[in-house]
Parts: structure tokens; sequence; C-alpha cells
């Protein structure tokens, strides 16, 4: 006994610490559980928001910083120079310009010295004079578009241009950048003074031209074509016309020629740009007379071209800025005309420079008050506005990778900012709306992500993209949801349990084939197939119709004792024999059909009649193939609403004397219809999100059109071919990640929506 | 006739027709995938088309149909033809040809006819004419060089074995090996640059690289005997092609086979599908490395999957206070099984690629450098953008489960002085157990039909290591895989033979639906039995 007293004894102190430690165990489950399932339910939610951050940058606008900026008189070398009277005539720095990494700068002086000197301190680093100068002055000066080719006009009648480059060499692991200046070949036009140049020359540097209007108001261009002999040598053809005559008495403002020297443009100060056709080097001939600034006594004030050199910015003195380019027009009698296509927000004084960028279609401009824009022409926005001391700027650049703007004012200040201008080109309008690209004669919504050219434009609205994830969704409903929802109610409504426990598996076994072996197989199988009988996939729901009414009517004939012999429904697998029937008769009736209706050929018969191109892989394939991925989705959830409606509704329904038919349609359906919606619902979200059917069944062309022949290009298929080259953290790469987010909130939206529904339903139905 | 609209029976023999419709596209779906995936491994007979021209044909048929055709007076007519196998790519440089039935003086099927199927260029089919070992003959004829061919063809099959054995395996391994020492010399460069340790590296650079000398000589001897004895074809048109034994896979002579003999080869060609790798730019051989690349993708998911899929379900359903904002939390659960799979994938390459991968590579393989090692699709990323995707079909399905644990028996258990964990996890869970394995299955099945996300997160076309060999540390979870489903995709839409690839990817598809179908009714079996048993234990 006492024994036994004993040995309670100690299980009680033993089980003491046992206790503490399953208490302790039970916390710990507590703490890992709640810690562990928050954060993976929040895990979940940070994919969301991730998306969305990667979007952040596309709306963030551009981050500026004066980074240094000094006068350049303190430098020793650069004291001499006077500033006394800043006006264009006699301020002595003419150009300027920078390295691609933002570490050396310089300036051209009236006397022909480059100084180069470094951006930070403003100490010169090195001075290179133009060799063939001579005894003469710089009046004017002209950059080319690749900012590599700087052409200065002199007072005796001279053109030189030269080059600047940079060279890069590593000691350990310290860059030190080696400015070089080679000068080309001189272009002579005459001995009087060039007010204002132009100088161009083309990739091969075979042919060159040149414009200058002189101190004694001449407008006189001269082209060069230099043939290379196979043994060194060779010669060059030149040949010099005078433009005076067609310029109707205007004075140049400003010169333009394009890269690849097949126009001059030419503002004057009576408010026009004169557009002369230079290709033919011997006969230049002016294409018209613009109407720039829509006043003629507004002048041109700076003309400049946008990367490619076939856009033409005009800045005219009222301040306003513009960008024209070549459309083409049916009226004209040459099918193009030049004309305005963006205006940017203006200047509130006259526009004094246009400098392009090197990378897209953005610029900088600067106005006489000292004020700099930098702008996007293609999404016509005013991305930042910089400002100097005071004084007006003279010499104006853009850096080579366009993050830096280089400018020096009339009080001899050098400034350099620092731009940090990731994605110019995204606006809401660019990404959404219409957008008119170079070369286009409307404005339109266009996904172009990649080209072929350095100075290509990414096209990226994702309006095409969006409208085609919807156009395939729109097609697959139109043929799931009169299969699925009809095929629910005869399964609910007219069959037997026994059946329905069969064929419901069935089908939800077919929403689990992968996506990918479906469109693989309407891709590769059933398109080649479907564009030989389309004719017979037209007339296949007549035929159909047809022989099922005639079946029903022979089956009301049959006698009531083999009728008895079939389980509730079961008679409806008499359709298979009769579908197979109607499909062979549609396909034999095919020849007929399309000699009948289509004229014998159906695919010139929609093209002609209709306007309709059939492409092979269209949206009528992906209408099936997505079409058999969504019915299980909305037959499933369909058939659970309607067979979970209350029994005794349709019941009544039947006893006061409603057939079948009429129950299942003015009772059972009208009750479960939210369910179906939301099954509707659902089926969409799953038809809006799939990629790979609409990668293999369509042709991906980003076209938007709503022909049911014709392909497009899904949000989704999209994503998956282009993000693999998308370089990380550039601009494709964020509007990908902004399609994705798209497509996330569509489904999302779309699928709660459907929940909502089907909650609200459950509640209706437990009040009946 | 108003009795007959009345009734109501045409509408609903009409719903009738839709729901047969449904079920026959999903017969006959199924049907064609089966006839084509399978019927591709069956020898089918060659036949011998001998032209009204007098030229002639030899090659499987694979095809007829009738097309609209214009005859030489405009006139619309229709034609009958035959598509035809004839390989020999090497000889007319097309695979497939179409025959105008019109054409077709008459059909043979000659009985020394040879189907070849060879490591390049495809099948070659045509006679014997001799096989010879360095200018000796050594048989002519059909009847004595088959017997010599089917001895040979398993010898050389080992000479091939065996030079793979070297090239994939020693000089793979050794090639492995220099590269590893480099990446440590690279990595001693930058850190700190001990001299000696250097030196000692390199000498085993040196030591590694004589290895791979031997070996190369080894292998260029097996290349010479592997190259020993030719054997020349000729072809129906008469055109001679001479080519090593060793180039040949297998030879069979259809017309003169038996039933029996066909079945036989007929296996092995199935057995070779699964088991073999790729050859011919995927459109032959084997896709033994796609399903070893799904399978492990999938496992490598599923152990990510199921134990924070539970986490979290337990916690929704067990641990937190169930109000509105749970309420929420579960619809948005709910919700993410019906976002598209490619925005995960999007979410991937932004945050485990080009996140957590570029990370582990500046901390971890700094060395390879500008070369990335996690910072580039990898099957670790796959699998972990599939656990994503599917850890809401989990959740969901283990919250069923444990709500349908009734309440007594919990409270039982905490009445007899359990505590809540051991409640939770001697009593609720294991009950719940067969909710969770039909999570975990349907979570399997998804993930194994998923292709989209996989594209942009590490799936390649050809993988030439398998994700798990013998060298440390085994599993290489940054190597890019083989997938079948992408398999699918890649051969049916980005080969350049796409009519020579069609069967295989037929085939795939067969093998890709076969094994999502048998989870998903595993999952379905699974889901009735635990219907049944809760059903019975609540009475």
């Amino acid at each position: 006994m006492t024994a036994q007293t004993r040995f309670k004894k100690k299980e009680v102190l033993q089980a003491s610490p046992g206790i503490k430690r399953r208490k302790l165990a039970d916390r710990i489950a507590t703490i890992v559980v709640t810690t562990g399932g928050v954060a993976v339910i929040l895990c979940i939610i940070a994919i969301l928001l991730f998306i969305g951050v990667e979007t952040v940058p596309l709306w963030k606008g551009v981050k500026s910083e004066l980074t240094s900026s000094f006068f350049l008189k303190e430098s020793p070398e650069l004291a001499s120079y006077s500033l006394d009277s800043p006006n264009t005539g006699t301020f002595p720095f003419l150009a300027s310009g920078m390295d691609e990494y933002k570490e050396i700068g310089f300036v051209a002086t009236k006397n022909g010295e480059l100084y180069f000197l470094s951006l930070s301190n403003g100490k010169v680093l090195k001075k290179e004079a133009l060799p063939n100068l001579g005894e003469t002055e710089i009046r004017s000066s002209y950059v080319s578009q690749n900012n590599k080719l700087y052409s200065f006009g002199t007072d005796d009648g001279r053109i030189i241009p030269v080059r600047t480059a940079y060279n890069v060499t590593f000691a350990g692991d310290k860059r030190i950048i080696t400015p070089q200046v080679t000068e080309d070949d001189i272009l002579t036009i005459g001995d009087s003074p060039l007010v204002r140049i132009a100088f161009e020359e083309n990739d091969g540097e075979t042919a060159s031209a040149g414009a200058a209007y002189t101190a004694g108001g001449e407008l006189i261009m001269k082209t060069v074509a230099k043939s290379r002999g196979l043994i060194g040598g060779g010669g060059s053809d030149e040949a010099t016309h005078n433009l005076t005559q067609t310029l109707g008495g205007g004075k140049v403002t400003a010169l333009e020629i394009d890269k690849s020297l097949q126009n001059l443009y030419v503002g004057t100060d009576t408010g026009r740009i004169y557009r002369y056709n230079i290709r033919n080097r011997q006969n230049p001939e002016l294409l018209e007379t613009l109407d720039a600034t829509g006043n003629s006594r507004i002048p041109v004030t700076a003309l400049g071209f946008l990367l490619g050199d076939r856009s033409l910015v005009v800045g005219d003195e009222a301040g306003s800025v513009s960008v024209w380019f070549e459309v083409a027009d049916t009226d004209s009698p040459g099918g193009k005309v030049f004309k305005k296509v963006h205006q940017l927000p203006p200047f509130a004084l006259p526009v004094s420079d246009i400098v392009p960028s090197s990378r897209d279609r953005g610029f900088i401009a600067a106005d006489s008050g000292g004020n700099i824009n930098l702008y996007h022409a293609t999404s016509e926005q005013k991305l930042m506005q910089l400002k100097t001391d005071g004084p007006p700027v003279m010499n104006l650049s853009f850096a080579p990778k366009g993050n830096g703007i280089l400018a020096v004012d009339g009080a001899g200040k050098l400034y350099d900012w620092n731009v940090d201008n990731p994605h110019p080109e995204t606006s809401f309008k660019t990404l959404f709306g219409k957008v008119w690209y170079e070369g286009y004669s409307k404005p339109e919504y266009v996904w172009q992500s990649t080209g072929g050219t350095d100075d290509f434009e990414p096209k990226i609205s994702l309006t095409p993209l969006a409208f085609g994830t919807l156009k395939g969704a729109l097609y697959a409903l139109l043929f799931a949801i009169p299969l699925s929802i009809f095929g629910a109610i005869c399964v609910s409504q007219f069959m037997h349990p026994a059946l329905r426990n069969t064929i419901k598996p069935v089908v939800e076994i077919m929403a689990a084939l992968p996506s990918v072996v479906l469109g693989f197989f309407a891709g590769l199988w059933l398109a080649p197939i479907i564009e030989k009988i389309i004719p017979a996939v037209i007339i296949l729901p007549f035929v159909l119709t047809v022989f099922t009414l005639l079946s029903v009517f022979g089956w009301q004939y049959l006698p009531r004792g083999i009728k008895g012999r079939f389980k509730e429904g079961s008679e409806l697998f008499f359709l298979v024999p009769v579908i197979l029937l109607g499909v062979l008769v549609s396909l034999g009736l095919n020849a007929a059909a399309e000699s009948t209706f289509f004229g014998g050929d159906y695919k010139s018969w929609f093209y002609n009649v209709l306007g309709m191109q059939y492409d092979q892989r269209n949206s009528l394939i992906v209408g099936f193939a997505m079409g058999f991925a969504v019915i299980p989705i909305i037959f499933t959830i369909s058939e659970d609403a309607l067979s979970s409606v209350p029994k005794h509704l349709s019941a009544g329904s039947l006893a006061l004397g409603a057939n079948r038919w009429q129950t299942a349609i003015r009772v059972v359906l009208p009750t479960a219809s939210p369910g179906i919606f939301s099954a509707v619902m659902i089926g969409l979200g799953r038809a809006i999100g799939e990629t790979m059917i609409v990668l293999m069944a369509t042709g991906n062309t980003p076209i938007m059109d709503w022909s049911i022949f014709n392909g497009f290009r899904a949000l989704s298929a999209n994503i998956a071919v282009e993000i693999p080259e998308a370089p990380h953290g550039g601009t494709l790469y964020r509007v990908l990640f902004l399609a994705a987010l798209l497509l996330f909130f569509f489904t999302f939206i779309i699928n709660t929506a459907a929940e909502i529904v089907r909650q609200r339903l459950r509640k209706k139905y437990g009040q009946l | 006739m108003n009795k007959f609209w009345k009734s109501g029976d045409p509408f609903i023999w009409l719903t009738g027709v839709a729901l047969m419709f449904s079920l026959l596209m999903i017969a006959g779906l199924m049907y064609l995938i089966t006839a084509k995936g399978l019927g591709f491994f069956w020898p089918s007979n060659l036949t011998e088309i001998k032209l009204k021209d007098g030229s002639a044909l030899l090659g499987e048929i694979t095809g007829h149909e009738s097309v609209k055709a214009h005859d030489p007076d405009g006139q619309e007519m229709t034609i009958e033809r035959t598509q035809l196998k004839i390989g020999n790519r090497d000889l007319y440089g097309l695979d497939f040809r179409w025959v105008d039935d019109n054409n077709i003086e008459n059909t043979s099927y000659p009985q020394y006819a040879v189907a070849l199927e060879r490591r390049e260029w495809g099948n070659m089919y045509g006679f014997i004419k001799q096989i010879s070992e360095g200018g000796n003959v050594l048989c002519t004829g059909n009847e004595s060089c088959w017997a010599v061919l089917e001895s040979q063809i398993p010898v050389y099959s080992g000479i091939y074995e065996e030079i793979k054995g070297i090239e994939k395996g020693v000089i793979g391994g050794i090639n492995r090996e220099i590269e590893h020492l480099r990446l440590e010399i690279r990595g001693e460069q930058m850190g700190s640059g001990r001299q000696d340790r250097i030196k000692e590296l390199e000498a085993e650079i040196k030591e590694q690289e004589a290895r791979y000398q031997e070996q190369e000589e080894k292998l260029t001897a097996l290349y010479a005997e592997f190259d020993k004895e030719k054997i020349v074809m000729t072809s129906v048109d008469g055109r001679d092609k001479e080519m090593p034994l060793g180039n040949i896979v297998r030879a069979y002579r259809p017309n003169s086979m038996s039933w029996f003999q066909k079945a036989g080869l007929y296996a092995s060609k199935l057995w070779e599908f699964v088991s073999d790798e790729p050859r011919e730019a995927n459109t032959e051989g084997g896709v033994f490395p796609a399903i070893f690349g799904t399978i492990l993708m999938v496992m490598i998911m599923s152990v990510v999957v199921l134990p924070f899929g539970v986490l979290a379900a337990l916690y929704l359903r067990e641990y937190a206070k169930q109000g509105t904002l749970v309420r929420i939390v579960r619809i948005c659960v709910n919700n993410l099984a019906g976002v598209p799979s490619i925005v995960f994938g999007v979410f991937a390459v932004g945050f485990f690629i080009y996140g957590m991968g570029s990370t582990l590579d500046s901390i971890f393989f700094k060395e390879a450098l500008p070369n990335p090692t996690f910072g580039t699709g990898g099957i670790l990323w796959a699998s972990l953008t599939l656990a994503l995707l599917t850890v809401p079909v989990v959740i969901v399905a283990t919250e069923e489960g444990l709500a349908a644990v009734p309440k007594e028996i919990r409270d039982g258990s905490l009445a007899l002085g359990a505590t809540k964990f051991e409640t939770t996890w001697k009593i609720v869970i294991p009950s719940a157990m067969p909710a969770i394995l039909t999570g975990l299955i349907l979570a399997i099945a998804r993930a194994t039909g998923e292709v989209a996300p996989l594209m942009i997160t590490g799936v390649v076309k050809l993988a030439p290591h398998l994700p798990v060999d013998g060298y440390f540390p085994y599993l290489h979870l940054e190597r890019k895989f083989m997938h079948l489903g992408f398999h699918i995709y890649d051969v049916g839409f980005q080969s350049p033979n796409v009519e020579a690839a069609k069967p295989m990817v037929f085939a795939t598809a067969l093998l890709l639906i076969l094994i999502v179908v048998v989870l998903n009714l595993t999952a379905i079996i699974t889901r009735n039995r635990l219907r049944k048993k809760y059903t019975t234990s609540a009475v």
C-alpha cells in the first residue's frame, strides 16, 4: 500500500516537468504555426506587391542633380577669353561636348582651340588647336547627330569638320580617358564668313554635304562624293549650289542636314521651313515650304533632328516646340507630306537650341532665359526643367548615354547635370493610348518592342495585347458557354444520378489536360484540318440541329416498351451516332456548301465579300482549344449550382403541370443563375490567363481586329515570348511586369466577383 | 406536331447534343493522341511505289488526303494523294513526299527492304549492297549481309555506349574538375592571393589535363574502331550510300517480319522512348531527360509546398481567430489558385532569378561571375515557382480536410488532457491526412502539366547534363533541365523539321497526359474514399 502511494507520488513528481515540457512544446508549436502560417500568407500577398514595385519606376519622373558647375575663366588657360559682351556674335565658346563616362568635357573657342577639361573640377587636361584654321576665326558651329562630328564655320568661308574620340585604357582598376581630335576634309564654301552652317557625312564616309548661310545673305550648299580607287588615292567629285533664290527673301536662322544626306531643312526668320531634296547631288530641289510657326512674324529659331534623323524638332521665337516628320498621305501628289505631329509644352521665351538624345526619341531644348527642358517627343512629355543662374544658354550638349547634360551659359559658367532618366518613353498614354509613332500615318495602338536597327523606337502600347487577351477569351467563351451550360443542364436535370456520377469525373479529368497538349493539338493538327473544312464547320451546327430534331421525332414514335428499358437520360447516348453521322454529313457537304455559299473558294469569298483575311492559326482555332480547356470548369461549377437547387422547387413546378424542359428553364435555371454566372466568370479568368494555347494556336501578331479568322497576341503569350530577352531593369522588362500586373488584376477581380456571387447564392439556397 | 414542341423533348435532346458533343470531343482527342502516339512505334511495312514516269519510291505510308486542284483546262477537280516517309535525308534532302495516286503505276512490299534507324540523318530505307572492313568486302547481297548486320549492331552499340561513357562521364568529370580548380584559383586571386596555394592548384590542373590527354587517346582508338566497318546501302532509285556500321542504331526488315517480331520491336522502341536520350534535335530517340527533369522538379516542389501549405492551412483553420480578416485571406488564397501561371513566372524571374539568384551569386559564386550560377533560370527556381503556384491548392485541400474532422474528436482529445499541439499533431492531422495527400496530388498534377512559367525560369530544349549526377553535391539545383511539356512545345513548334517531329510530339503528349490523368484519378479516388469515411464516421 505504502509502496503504491509512494509510486503514485513519484509519478506526480515526475509528471510535473513532463507537463512543463508538453506545455512548452505546445507554446512552441503555436508560435511556429502562427508565424509560419502568417509568413506563408504574407509571402503570397508579397508576390503582388513585388510585381507592382517592379513597375513603379515606369511612372517615376526624371531625377537630375547638378554635379558640378564652375566658371570657365577660373582655369588659367581660359582666363584670357573675354566675356564682357555676351551675345552670339562675340561669345568665345562655340561648342561643347563630353565623353561617355561624363568625366571629360570640352569647349571649342573662337580661335579654333579645343580645351578638354575635367568635369569635376574644371582643370584643363588637354588643349588641341585646329591645325588648318590659319589666321581666321570660327564664326559658327554644327553638331552632327551622332555627337562625334563637330563642324565649324569660319570667317573665311570654310567648314572644318572635327571628330573627337575618347580612348579608354585601364591602369589596374583605374580608368584613364585620353581625348583625341582628328580633322576631316575641309569644305570650302566661299570667301565670306559663314553665319550658320550644317554639315553631315554618310555612314561609309563616302559622301558629305554642307550648307551655309553667309554674312552676305546667301544660302550655299556643297556636296562631295569621294570615290576611292582600288590602289589608294581616288578623287572627289564636288558640286556647289546657290539656293538663295528659293528662299523668298527670308533670313536663314537654322540649318539641318540628315545623316543619310536626303534632305536639307532651312528655317527662316519669316517662320518658314524650306525642305530640299538633296539626294541628287547635282540638282537639289525645293520640295516644299512649310509654315512652321503659323505666323510669318515669328521666326524659326532652332532646328534639330531626333535620333534616326527622320523627325525634325522646330523651336520658334514664341517659345513653341514641335516635332515634324513625313507622313503617308493619299491626298498629296507625292503620297507623303511633311507635317507637324507632336506639339510639346512650350517655353515662355524664344527657343535657342535643340539637342537630341542619342538613346531615344528625347531631346533637350533651351530658351533665351537660361531654361533647359528635357522632352520626350513621342509621348509629348516635358520630363524635366533645369535652369542656369540666369544668363542664356550658349552651348548645350547631351551625354552620349543620355544620362547627363552639359551647358555653358552667357557668363561663361559651365554646368554639369547628372540625369537619371531610365524610362522616358512610358506614360499612361504611350502604354495604353494611341500614339503617333514616326513613320505612321496616324496615331495607333502598336506593340513592337524590338527592332533591327539602332535607332529603332520600341512601341509599347499594351492595348493591342489586352485586346488580344479579351478576344481570345471571348471566342473561347462563345464556344464553351453553350456547350458547357447546356451540358450541365442536361446532366443535372434530365439524367439519372448514376449516369451523372460517371460523367462528372470524366469531365473533371478533361480539366486536368495540360494546356500545352491542347495548344499543340490545336496548332499542329486541328488548324490545318479546319482550314480545309471551314464550310463544313459553319454548316455543322445546322446539320446537327436538324438531325437531332429528326431523331427526337423518331424516338417519340418508338413503342413505350422499348423506351421504358432505358435509365433516365441514357437514351441521350443515342445522340452519339447521330452526332457522328452529322459530322460525316457536314464533311461530305463541305465541297457542296463551299460552292453554294462561298462561290467555290471560301477564302477569296471571305476576302472579297467580308474583307477578312484567313490565317491558318486564328481565333477560331483558339476558340476551340481554349474553349475545350474552359468547358470542364464552367460545366462542373454550373452543374453544382444547378443540382443544388432545392428539389421542392422543381417538384412544385412539375406538380403544377409544367413539363421537364419548362421546369428546367423557368424554375431551376433562374434560381441557379448566379452560380452559372460565377462559373462563366471563373472560366473567363482561366481563358484570360491561359498562355500555352494562345502561344501555340495563334500567329501571335499584335493586331487589333475582331475577325474570327485572324490571330492575335495575348498578354500572357507576349510575356512568355519576350521576357527572356528583356534586359533586367529596362523599359521592356518593366512593361512586361506591368502586363503581368494587369493579368493579375483581371483575374483577381473576376475570381473575387465570382466567389462573392457564389457565397451569396449559398446563403440564398439556405433560405429557400 | 404541336405536341412535339410542347413536350419540351426537342430542347432536352438539344442540351443532350451539347453534352454528347463535349464528351465526344474528349474521347476523340484521347483516341487521336493515343493512336498517333502509340502508332508511331509500330514498324510499318515499307511500300515500294512505282510511278508512271518510271521512278520508284520506298518508304512508310504516313497519310492520305484529297485536295482540290485545277486540271490543265482550268477545271476544278479533286486529287487523291498519299504521303510517304521516304527517309534518306542525306540523299533526298526531304523526309516526306506527297504522291498523286493517279501517277502510281503499282505498289509492292519488297521482302528485303531494310529500314535503318541512324544516329544521324534520320531513317534510311533501301537494300543492303555490301559490308566491308577497311577495303575487304565481308559480304554482299541482302541475305548474307543481314546476318552480319544483325550480329554487328549490338557490338557497335556497345562501343557507342563506351564512347559516350568516356565523353560524358570520365572526360566530363575531368572538365568539371578543371573548371572547379580554375574557379578556385580565381577565388584565391580575388581574395587572399596566396601564391603557394595558386601554384598548387595550377599543378593540379596540369595533372588533370594529363589525364584528359590519356582519355582523349583512348577515345581516338574507340572512334577508329567505331568507323571500321562500313555498310553500303542501295536506295530504291539505285543510288549507293556508304556509312559506318556504328551509325546504325537499329535495323529491321518490316516486310518479312511476323506480327510477334513486330510486337517485340515495338516494345523495344517504346522502351527506347522512355529510357533513352533524344537524338537529331529532339525529333528522334527518347525523352528520358525530360521525364527525369519533370519528376525531379515536381519532387523538389512537393518538398517545399507540402510543409508550407499545411502550415498555412493549420494556421488559418486551427490557430487563427476566425473573423472577417481570415475570411478575406481565405478568399484571396482561393483566388490565387486562379491567377495565371505566367504571372507567377514573371514574379519568379524578378524575385528569384534577378533578386535572390544574383545575391547568392555575389556572395557564394563570386569567382564565376560574370557567368551567373543561380542568377539565371534553373531547376530550383522553376520548382519554387511551381510551389508558389500550387500552394493555394494544398492550402484549400488541407483546410477542407481539417474542417471535416468532427469537433467531438478534438474536444475529446482536449478533455483527456492533451494540449492543443498534441491534439493537432496526433489526432487532427492524421484524420486529415487523406485530404492533405489529395491536395498534394492535385498540386503535383497541376505542376506536371504547367509549362508557361517554366519557359522563363529554367527549362531548356536540350540540357547537357541531368540535374542529378555522381559528382558532388550530386543534386545540382542551379542546372537547367528538360521538361515533357516544354518538349512538346519545343519539338512541335521550334523544330526545323516539324513533319518528322510530329509523331514524337504525339508520343510525348500521350506520356504527359498519362502521368497527369493517373495523378488526377488518384486524387479523385482518394477524395471519394475520404468522403465515404467521414460520412460513415459522422453517423
